[in-house]
């Protein structure tokens, strides 16, 4: 395990003090983790409070040439945030304050800290939300949001994180402070706002976000609606939108699922469903009414079995509750889950969901579906045993299939997660060398030392073109 | 006049760029050229490159509401096309004569954009030729998708110094069973007032739009949506502006109300896009262009000379956006040479002030 040496640790505790640069051993294993199964290597830990402090820190890494991870809440699933080599770690998970909220724009600027369900707790009482909503909302944070650009089932109508982003302060690898954006729309010059949200945590470290808010929408409805096979139901989606109604949010899960969720929520589901889609409409009576009406109109000429309608607020949270605590449920199942992210036209939704139910057969492995039908955005999910070699083996194997087998109908490899460590060797798939070195060549824009989450995103070489892939195992420098 | 070349495939494009780079030649970009009285003035570049000849829809996904086209097709032709099987490129600004290259690269959104958000939001992929030839693609033609830093989103409003946009697949919607118009006649500050309680009381009305005497306000919905708010009654949407200059402001939302309030004072004409806090000012003398400059930024906002004559345009950014040397750092990253429409990358002008 690499160090950092004593004299850096006394810089980061001049600027910090000693409680929150922490070094031993046992506070080091716990920051070379996140919500992906891999562990990395932590060689520092900093906890900044305050946008000085930060820039402070990477003024003083920039200095010493050391390499720096930001980290939000670690709840990342695609190892965007697990250090590799002793890298330091600087957390942005104290950065909790909500600064302003204006009611009327409306918007807000907050910390990177503060969790995304929090900033739409606190504007509840002026009807107003925030939409991004991924399914790790109570634990992930803002400024691991916008690092991924993250989703949820509420982007269908209303767009990912980008959409909702008005502007940020950032902290370049150098230590500049730069505010980019704001409440004013579309400043003079490059949308540098709209390129920095999806980075990675490798454009820099972001102290401020003014996050977009959005207000409640008069009327909703939510419809559960059961299948008899998931081919029906796929079907069902894409004629929904093919007939050019957007859903606020339009969920698939299989059987598989129904059941794991069903015995650790108890929602009611029917768990004999093949498949269940939860659709949900908003905006003013008149149009949920319509909207409603022709989901359940589609979704009948589809084959489905039922169509229940959310009778209240406390049915709708239920259902809800059963999606968002889908991937806990699968801990009844296996004691660890691999989950994919891929998006595929939603055209070709019903064929790439058959092709991964072969996948998991062909590799004697359970997997499971819930996922953001609307567009497209699947969630295959390998539940499996990381005590167990042969497993482990298979679970890379077949997730590699289901990446190939997404890609090959014109799919993207990630639509929320990120790429960040798991799946930076597939960028080829999508991306020719000329593209990838391109982006490489944007990112140094940013970081030309290549010091701020260094061998994320882009795969060894990407900028000469000699590429260096290891798709389909455990990234090199970490280990299960 | 410079010579204009117009290449029929990109691989063609690609080598015009190429050798521009090779020599240190400026190139100008031309789409629909409905938008290019814009920048500093300099002396035109010795060539042109038109887009005219990429201008191929290469495919619509009806089902999947995406659309992948060349950036020379004329805006007027996709949208006939997209028309014919009931969708549309909502988030597009039109000008008579503009083409999907030029809507991107200036980033001009429609005038629904307090609902379907502005045309950025809109770019899924995008195929550019870099100043010095080489031809990426970055995104992807899925509805999500984040694979990869976003190119798209940098190149949307770049004026085309980044690169030419070859081809970009977009996000689509369904054109709108029904819709209506509401109008309100008044002054300023009654309607101002009135547009901004409408703007919180509708759900999402697709455009609230205050002028000189008159607030239209857009609703898109099922018929029983469709009735006249307290204080208007049903009308026409409004008129396109009839000045021939314009800047474009930002300011926040809520101080776009005192900023129209500042352009009757200036007796300008505007349109202003509450709920966005986008402006469109009619000005005509470097005195207006000053004038509404020192408005925007004393609400907190910025104006630039977006369509004007070259006596208009001495300083048509304004005071430079944080971040120009990173912006910098970027151009030289997708056109090394600076061969690209010399003058409309703002850290020219900051350099030559400087």
């Amino acid at each position: 395990m690499a160090t950092i040496p004593l004299s850096a640790v006394d810089r980061f505790r001049d600027i910090l003090g000693t409680d929150r640069v922490l070094e031993q051993h046992t506070e080091r294993l716990l920051y070379g983790k996140d919500g992906s199964i891999a562990e990395g290597d932590c060689g520092l830990v900093l906890l900044c409070e305050t946008t000085d402090e930060v820039s402070a820190c990477m003024r003083a890494a920039h200095e010493l040439g050391l390499p720096v991870v930001p980290r939000g809440s670690g709840t990342g699933l695609a190892g965007g945030a697990i250090p590799l080599d002793g890298s330091v770690v600087l957390s942005v998970a104290r950065m909790r304050r909500v600064i302003s909220v204006d009611p009327e724009t409306p918007c807000a600027w907050v910390e990177p800290g503060v969790l995304n369900l929090d900033v739409t707790t606190g504007v509840r009482h002026l009807g107003l939300h925030y939409a991004p909503d991924p399914s790790s909302q109570a634990a992930c944070s803002i400024g691991g949001n916008v690092a991924t650009n993250a989703g949820g089932p509420h982007c269908l109508a209303s767009g990912v994180t980008s959409q909702h982003i008005l502007g940020m302060e950032i902290v370049l690898p150098d230590g500049e402070v730069l505010t980019v954006g704001g409440p004013a729309p579309d400043p003079p010059g490059y949308d540098l706002r709209g390129f920095i949200v999806g980075g990675e945590g490798t454009l820099g470290v972001v102290t401020k976000v003014c996050v977009r808010l959005m207000r409640d929408a008069p009327t909703v409805t939510t419809l559960l609606v059961d299948f008899p096979s998931v081919t029906s139901a796929g079907a069902a989606v894409r004629d929904v939108i093919a007939e050019g109604v957007i859903p606020a949010a339009m969920e698939m899960m299989d059987r598989t699922m129904v059941r794991a969720v069903e015995q650790f929520v108890h929602a009611g589901l029917p768990v004999d469903s093949a498949a269940l889609l939860l659709v949900e409409v908003d905006g003013t009576p008149a149009q949920v009414a319509d909207q409603a009406a022709a989901v359940e109109r589609i979704c009948r000429d589809s084959g489905a079995a039922s169509v229940r309608t959310a009778r209240d607020e406390a049915e709708r949270a239920l259902f809800w509750k059963a999606r968002k605590n889908a991937f806990g449920a699968v801990a009844r199942i296996a004691p660890n889950y691999y989950l994919h992210d891929c998006v595929v036209p939603r055209t070709r939704l019903v064929e790439v969901l058959e092709n991964i139910a072969a996948i998991g057969e062909r590799h004697g492995l359970i997997i499971m579906n819930v996922f953001h039908a609307g567009d497209g955005n699947l969630h295959p999910l390998i539940a499996f045993d990381r005590r167990d070699p042969v497993q482990v083996e298979k679970v890379f194997a077949a997730g590699k299939d289901i990446i190939e087998a997404c890609v090959a109908v014109g799919g993207t490899l990630s639509g929320e997660h990120g790429i960040g460590l798991e799946k930076r060797d597939y960028m080829p798939l999508q991306f020719a060398p000329l593209d990838l070195d391109a982006q490489c060549r944007a990112r140094e824009a940013f970081d030309p030392d290549g010091r701020l989450n260094p061998r994320k995103v882009l795969p060894a070489g990407a900028k000469c073109g000699e590429l260096i892939l290891d798709a389909g195992s455990l990234p090199e420098g970490t280990w299960l | 006049m410079s010579a204009v070349r117009t290449p029929a495939t990109r691989e063609e494009l690609a080598e015009l760029l190429r050798a521009a780079s090779a020599e240190g030649t400026p190139v100008g970009i031309r789409g629909g050229g409905s938008a290019s009285r814009r920048g500093p003035v300099t002396d035109p570049p010795a060539r042109a490159i038109s887009t005219a000849g990429l201008a191929r829809i290469l495919s619509h996904e009806p089902a999947d509401l995406t659309v992948t086209v060349e950036a020379g097709c004329p805006l007027g032709e996709l949208q006939a096309a997209l028309a014919a099987r009931g969708q549309t490129w909502m988030q597009a600004g039109a000008r008579p004569g503009a083409t999907v290259g030029g809507v991107l690269s200036t980033a001009a959104s429609s005038h629904r954009r307090l609902r379907y958000g502005p045309v950025r939001d809109s770019l899924l992929q995008v195929v550019l030729a870099t100043g010095d030839g080489r031809i990426i693609s970055a995104g992807g033609k899925t509805v999500k998708g984040v694979a990869g830093y976003d190119i798209p989103r940098l190149v949307v409003g770049a004026l085309g110094t980044l690169g030419v946009i070859v081809e970009v697949t977009l996000k689509l919607w369904p054109v709108p069973a029904s819709s209506g118009w509401f109008t309100a006649t008044g002054d300023v500050a009654r309607l101002a007032e009135l547009g901004e309680a409408l703007r919180r009381e509708l759900h999402l009305p697709a455009a609230v739009l205050l002028e000189p005497g008159r607030l239209s306000v857009e609703v898109i919905g099922p018929p029983a949506d469709l009735v006249p708010p307290d204080g208007m009654a049903a009308g026409d949407a409004p008129a396109a502006p009839a000045w021939d200059a314009e800047m474009t402001v930002g300011v926040p939302p809520t101080r776009l109300p005192a900023l129209a309030a500042d352009l009757e004072a200036l007796g300008l004409p505007y349109v202003a896009e509450l709920g966005v806090g986008t402006c469109r000012v009619g000005v005509a003398t470097p005195g207006h262009v000053a004038a509404v400059r020192d408005t925007a930024i004393a609400h907190e906002g910025h104006a630039v000379v977006a369509d004007a004559p070259p006596e208009l345009r001495d300083d048509p950014w304004g005071p430079p956006p944080p971040g120009v040397a990173l912006m910098g750092r970027l151009r030289d990253a997708f056109d090394p040479a600076h061969i690209l429409n010399p003058g409309l990358f703002i850290g020219d002008a900051v350099r030559s002030v400087a």
